[in-house]
């Protein structure tokens, strides 16, 4: 291992709160998610400042107000950090804009999540790419002020035309450069995500979160591996149905809780709109654990078993902890189903969690 | 002639032909080692600043993620980097274009010349490199034997208050005959020296000891470079720019070197950038007809400043160099005295607070008391708290400071665990 290696490990531990709880004070918090802004999101770096001697003002409130506002606005690191400031002087967020992509590139390396490997004969290698390299034809839309300028500024030189008391450059067809598509191969395929959750009355606004802040990431790695992607909402409590994004996160039902519900939906789906020949097929279910009867938890199994592993890549449940919830489903599908490889199920008690839960569930790429 | 061993042949090539303009314009520095490096690899030696060998802390890790991700997203980059020891060590990075690396290296020759006749760095160990090396190899052992967690816990707060020395302290030494590394002395009161202090005076383990001796060392060392950043950058950035259109570029390459050397010069609003504001100074002294290699020889930041800035100079400049802030628009003539002023003192005793310590035991058996000299900036307080727990830790005892905060005197009283914020009249007097 190489001495730095050894440097940022011991730094990479202090801040997940292993070792040192002292130096904990002078810590950044960094959340996992910031912001999912405009298709850039800003990814706070964690940095521990030692205190020292330095100058500064003692105004109530001013902190380290360091970085400019985002164009998107506020995020939420940072509005916490602008909150904490006064009391904790070694806050210091350095962010970072990233594309979707790169944010997805990120989380893999973060957690060590490997490629997936699509299934299905749609994979075939398709064109897709950044705008990263040049080329001297292009669209006026795509043109690269720069460099089309530098390129003209030497030609005027060059050329004797250089006027040192009128300094003008007039570019020319020939010293235009646009940007260029640099192509990246790309397995040509589909995939589906069926988001279901369970909204009954015992999942609240924190579970939610903790839904959602999940769900982003799994779409985020998803769309990073597979050209075309959807996403189906399902809630359910004692029944079940597809909504859109925002009434998945926002609706919150009384009910009581029949899961095997939303599997029957799911399965409906993938019946009907999402063949398995042509997708690849994720159904993720989150609830706290509550089943209205285990002869319910006896039907889901079944289901699972007989019909929806079978047709999926891969079916992962994600128990969140709440006040209510007992917790016993997770229980009976690990006991019903131990040897199920293409089902992955995880507890998830608080948000600290949720990088491992989503290495659970992304981890085997499948 | 230096072999430059490890470059490839054409950056040889390169090297030489850079190594002889200099010495031909007159530029005298130590020998250069250059060193190719892919980025990633750039990386991990820029987080140790640059030495190939120091202690183990998280805080080279943390350096190292930061200028990691910095560079993996684009942000930010390296350009150069170079170790004032004989010889000096320069990195060059592999990603860089043939021009990007003649005009670093003609920038490293700059400061090589520097670090070899700037009188503050005189006192510098100039076998940097090794003395790290085995000093990291002191700090090894003593985790060998009490542990990380301890030693670290120790190097985390003597790192909180590394700015407590006296950066005139080692070349009045020299002048004197003693060394400032030296352990045979007596520290005389008052003294800004706070480590040196410490390292003779305060009940520390053996290991403790040891220590503290590495990372004042290291604070002298790191010193003279905080005091002339404005000159020593200006003087690099002058050289490669009076070198390279001298006579070493292609003809085609010179629209690309004044991007390149514009984007370095460009400055961020707001902050004084070094490069900008120390090359109009070195061009305003050659203008003026004076004798550039003396003045380097002689003078630090503030002095040299103080020499070259006039009226006519902040007027042209000063915005152009980030420091608009410094010369707020006013009725009638702008306040160039003002601003001179208010620059100066930015780049005085570093940029940093002087605080000195004053006394020991004259507020109880065993207390410190040290006194923050004033000069209309105050200090920020709650981090200044933090600090003052961090000294009480190191020395075993409780620890008091003399300060003003908005014209009121201030008594921070600390200890390991906790601090107290008195009021008080006599830290008007004692803060003059």
């Amino acid at each position: 291992m190489l001495r730095i290696d050894a440097d940022r490990a011991r730094f990479r531990e202090i801040v997940r709160g292993r070792i040192r709880s002292d130096l904990k004070r002078y810590l950044s918090t960094g959340e996992l998610i910031g912001r999912s802004g405009d298709h850039s999101v800003s990814i706070p770096l964690p940095q521990i400042e030692l205190p020292h001697f330095v100058f500064g003002s003692n105004d109530e409130g001013a902190g380290e107000g360091q970085g400019e506002a985002g164009e998107g606005g506020e995020t939420k690191a940072r509005a916490q950090g602008a909150g904490q400031a006064g009391e904790d002087p070694g806050l210091h967020i350095l962010e970072v804009e990233v594309e979707f992509d790169d944010l997805a590139a990120m989380l893999g390396e973060a957690l060590a999540l490997p490629k997936i490997e699509p299934r299905g004969h749609k994979t075939m290698e398709a064109d897709s790419g950044r705008y990263s390299g040049l080329r001297v034809h292009g669209p006026e839309s795509l043109r690269h002020f720069r460099r089309s300028y530098k390129n003209a500024l030497k030609r005027t030189i060059a050329s004797g035309q250089w006027d040192p008391a009128r300094p003008r450059v007039v570019p020319e067809r020939e010293d235009l450069r646009f940007r260029n598509k640099k192509s990246v191969r790309k397995p040509d395929s589909s995939a589906v995500v069926i988001h279901m959750m369970d909204v009954s009355g015992s999942m609240g606004r924190e579970q939610k979160e903790i839904v959602r802040i999940q769900a982003f990431w799994i779409d985020t790695w998803l769309r990073s591996q597979y050209r075309n992607l959807e996403v189906v909402y399902v809630v359910h409590d004692a029944v079940a149905k597809v909504v859109d994004q925002h009434t998945f996160f926002h609706l919150r039902e009384s009910g009581g809780t029949k899961i095997s519900s939303a599997y029957e939906l799911c399965l409906k789906l993938v019946r009907e709109r999402y063949r398995p020949e042509d997708w690849n097929i994720y159904p993720f279910h989150y609830s706290d654990g509550d089943n209205w009867s285990a002869r319910d938890t006896e039907s889901c199994v079944s289901l699972l078993r007989d019909e929806l592993l079978p047709r999926v890549n891969q079916f992962c449940y994600g128990q969140v902890k709440s006040a209510h919830g007992s917790g016993q489903f997770k229980k009976d599908l690990d006991a019903a189903l131990p040897v199920a490889d293409k089902l992955v199920t995880a507890a998830v008690g608080e948000k600290g969690e949720i990088p491992d839960s989503i290495k659970a569930f992304l981890g085997r790429g499948r | 002639m230096h072999l430059k061993r490890s470059l490839p042949a054409a950056l040889k090539y390169e090297a030489v032909r850079v190594e002889e303009a200099a010495r031909k314009a007159g530029l005298d520095g130590y020998e250069v080692e250059f060193e190719l490096l892919p980025p990633d690899a750039l990386n991990a030696v820029a987080a140790y600043g640059g030495f190939p060998v120091r202690y183990p802390s998280w805080r080279f890790g943390m350096e190292y993620e930061r200028l990691e991700k910095g560079h993996r997203w684009g942000l930010s980059r390296i350009y150069e980097l170079v170790v004032n020891n004989d010889p000096a060590y320069a990195y060059l990075v592999s990603s860089n274009s043939r021009l990007e690396q003649k005009l670093v290296m003609a920038h490293v020759f700059g400061h090589a010349d520097f670090f070899k006749h700037n009188v503050w760095f005189a006192p510098t160990d100039r076998r940097m490199l090794d003395t790290l090396a085995s000093d990291a190899t002191k700090v090894r052992r003593a985790i060998d034997r009490v542990g990380q967690e301890r030693v670290e816990r120790f190097i985390d707060r003597v790192l909180s208050i590394e700015t407590l020395i006296d950066p005139y302290l080692p070349l009045r030494e020299m002048r004197g005959g003693a060394n400032a590394q030296s352990s045979e002395r007596a520290v005389q009161l008052p003294t800004y020296d706070l480590l040196g202090f410490l390292c003779e005076r305060a009940p520390l383990e053996p290991f403790e000891r040891e220590v503290l001796g590495c990372l004042r060392r290291e604070a002298y060392y790191f010193a003279p470079q905080r005091m002339t950043k404005v000159m020593n950058e200006g003087w690099a950035s002058y050289w490669h720019s009076r070198l390279l259109t001298g006579g070493l570029l292609e003809p085609a390459e010179i629209v690309d070197f004044a991007d390149c050397h514009s984007s370095a010069t460009v400055c961020a609003p707001g902050r004084l950038n070094p490069y900008k504001l120390g090359i109009e100074c070195w061009r305003a002294a050659e203008a003026r007809g004076l004798d550039l290699f003396a003045l380097r020889r002689v003078h630090n930041d503030v002095t040299f400043l103080d020499e070259l800035v006039d009226d006519a100079f902040l007027e042209r400049e000063l915005a152009s160099c980030g420091g608009a802030r410094l010369l707020p628009p006013r009725e009638g003539p702008p306040d160039y005295a003002g601003g001179k002023a208010r620059l100066l003192q930015e780049l005085s005793w570093g940029g940093l607070p002087q605080i000195g310590l004053v006394a020991v035991g004259a507020e109880g058996e065993g207390e410190l008391l040290l006194a923050h000299r004033h000069d209309g900036r105050d200090l920020q307080l709650a981090q200044a708290r933090e600090t003052l727990k961090a000294l009480a830790a190191v020395w075993g005892g409780p620890v008091h400071l003399m300060t003003i905060e908005n014209g009121q005197g201030r008594r921070l009283v600390a200890t390991a665990g906790e601090v107290k914020t008195l009021e008080t009249r006599d830290a008007l007097r004692a803060c003059a």
